[in-house]
């Protein structure tokens, strides 16, 4: 119910900002496709990379650090407090923000200045191809984005029929698996996160799916007691040093005697052109 | 006051009741006498070092709570007043930031402690002067560097775009849910150190209260009283920050509250504190496990949420007495 309505949402979208970009800039919008280029966050900087308009994109945040290029760019500050006049001093024709992490005030504040805007509403796994299509209909870049999203949904496809398959084998026994964010304080995947989600496309279960908020503070108790069979801890500055203590107290947990405590990537950090890839990733280990 | 010697009574059994609470109580009730390996393991490797932790450290709240509000002659000091504990959140800041994962888990703790000793240091020098601490020194030397360090924190909080930096700091407010046996040791000595000290000081603070004049007429030497408890204060509050951050309204309040039923006298006082202190923390850490499990709340959030009513309450009811 809720997804059909936000799809409806995404499908409209693209036609607004057209013809929001078309009012605000009689003459320009309808010549051609935005020259300069502002990404307020990081996987949106990574879309349009992978897209190939980066020659256009003319800043970016400061937490934008992928591809290593993207670094190159003038940084017009962080996701949660960009600068106003950062952004202004770049004169961009385009502002692309993130439905997670930015400040919609922000966003309308650049409208009042005459900076058309764009938000990615994308927020699961599922709904990015769509997204990716969304951003290359605003930045002029169908084909690109149609081919990325193409790919994407294959790759998705995929990884749902081998899902299927495995479902099937091993009827329903699921594996109870606990998704690290950080280790002390105790920071997992919730409901809402993206690891969440690739955890529900590899069909098993997030022993922190019961909580209600996407990043919970988690009790070391609750992992005792539910005995997740896998564990993964997310990648961050020194991850296995930090994360010692904690495994070691989770000895008793049959991820731990099994060793199937996994270190991954920051793929699934972001939603972007690379967290299919983190998919693939926890497929891997899981199958392991 | 009428029946003091029960009044003690009751206050002293307290923490010792909420103990056996915190081990049996929490999102799933576990009988101490279970043989399930998993019960028994979240029973001593996970809530007994964790109810420990929490009660040394608000006993450790509660005790330099009720020391520092006498030698600074105000009611509305608390240890976190000097600075000590933004000193150990900068310190432990600058650790992450710089990489240092030199012991583990240990880490964190460690570097909060040696911040918190050195602004300690600090704030001593400041409010030195003449031979002596000055407690009007002291404390504006306090509030000084506990901005100054605040805002060095929030510079480095919000130039950084280290993820790990945001999420680690998380624990300055307040985190008991990494309490193990391995720092309960550590924890324990300087606890007990600082207890100590000021238990033995207990009536020299009282002579301090009245005045200088008249605790030198005592025989005390007010300036070496006062570095005394002023190093108690120091220690008592670098243990507790560096076992689990930052707990409000422990060592404002509850020296209040126990003023309301024991009086002002020191000796009674500190102690007292200590032990309320170090129960209502435990409350708070079983409250803050069993509202919305399996998720956890911040320990301190809960202290003040039930705290507060029940002081203002009791400010209603009764006369206030002074420090």
């Amino acid at each position: 119910m809720k997804t059909s309505k936000n799809i409806l949402w995404f499908r409209c979208l693209p036609v607004l900002v057209a013809v929001l970009i078309a009012r605000i800039l009689p003459g320009v919008a309808c010549a051609a496709s935005p020259e300069r280029i502002v990404s307020l966050a990081p996987n949106i900087t990574e879309i349009l990379f992978a897209i190939g308009v980066q020659d256009r994109v003319v800043g970016v945040s400061s937490f934008c650090d992928y591809p290593e290029a993207a670094t190159q760019k003038p940084r017009v500050g962080g996701m949660s407090n960009p600068s106003l006049e950062a952004v202004v001093a770049l004169r961009p024709d385009l502002a692309i923000f993130s439905i997670d992490g930015n400040p919609k005030a922000f966003e309308e504040r650049l409208r009042s200045l005459k900076i058309p805007t764009f938000t990615l509403r994308a927020k699961r796994i599922k709904e990015l191809p769509e997204g990716i299509r969304q951003v290359g209909a605003v930045v002029g870049a169908f084909s690109q984005a149609e081919k990325l999203s193409m790919e994407l949904e294959q790759k998705i496809a995929a990884l749902e029929q081998r899902q299927r398959a495995t479902a099937r084998q091993l009827q329903g026994a699921k594996s109870k698996v606990l998704f690290i964010i950080w280790p002390d304080p105790l920071i997992v995947a919730g409901p809402g996160s993206i690891a969440d989600d690739a955890l529900q496309m590899l069909g098993v279960e997030n022993i922190a799916g019961t909580t209600r908020s996407p990043y919970p503070k988690y009790s070391i108790e609750e992992i005792l007691r539910r005995a997740p069979d896998v564990i993964f801890i997310g990648k961050g500055n020194g991850m296995d040093r930090v994360s010692e203590g904690l495994i070691r107290r989770l000895g008793s947990v049959p991820a731990v005697r099994m060793r199937r405590v996994f270190y991954v990537s920051d793929h699934l950090y972001r939603l972007g052109p690379r967290t299919i890839q983190g998919v693939e990733e926890l497929a891997g280990y899981l199958a392991q | 006051m009428k029946n003091m010697p029960l009044r003690i009574a009751v206050i002293a059994s307290i923490p010792a009741l909420v103990f056996v609470v915190s081990l049996v109580a929490g999102p799933h009730m576990i009988s101490p006498f279970t043989n399930d390996l998993v019960s028994r393991e979240i029973l001593f490797s996970i809530r007994a070092p964790r109810s420990i932790v929490a009660l040394l450290m608000g006993m450790a709240l509660g005790a330099s709570g009720a020391v520092l509000q006498g030698i600074l002659k105000n009611p509305l000091a608390d240890p976190y007043i000097l600075g000590i504990s933004s000193g150990a959140s900068l310190a432990a800041a600058l650790g992450i930031m710089a990489g240092a994962a030199f012991l583990g888990t240990f880490t964190i703790p460690l570097l909060a402690f040696i911040g918190a000793l050195i602004t300690g240091g600090i704030v001593g020098i400041m409010g030195w002067k003449r031979g002596g601490l000055w407690p009007e020194r002291l404390l504006l030397a306090g509030v000084g560097l506990s901005f100054l360090f605040s805002a060095l924190l929030m510079l480095f909080m919000s130039i950084s775009s280290d993820e790990g930096l945001r999420k680690a700091m998380l624990w300055i407010f307040g985190d008991l849910s990494m309490s193990e046996w391995a720092k309960i040791p550590y924890g324990a000595i300087f606890v007990g150190i600082g207890v100590t000290i000021s238990l033995f000081r207990a009536k020299a603070l009282n002579a301090l209260i009245l005045g200088d004049e008249f605790a030198h007429s005592l025989g005390f030497s007010p300036h070496r009283e006062r570095f005394l408890l002023f190093v108690s204060v120091g220690l008592l509050t670098a243990a507790s920050v560096s076992l689990g951050g930052m707990i409000g309204f422990i060592g404002l309040l509850v020296p209040h509250i126990i003023r309301f039923f024991i009086g002002s006298d020191s000796r009674l006082l500190i102690p007292c504190s200590a032990l309320i202190g170090g129960a209502l923390l435990c409350v708070a850490d079983i409250i803050s496990k069993a509202v919305l499990p399996p998720m956890e709340l911040p320990a301190g959030i809960v202290t003040a949420i039930i705290g507060s009513p029940y002081f203002l309450y009791l400010l209603r009811r009764k006369n206030v007495l002074s420090i």
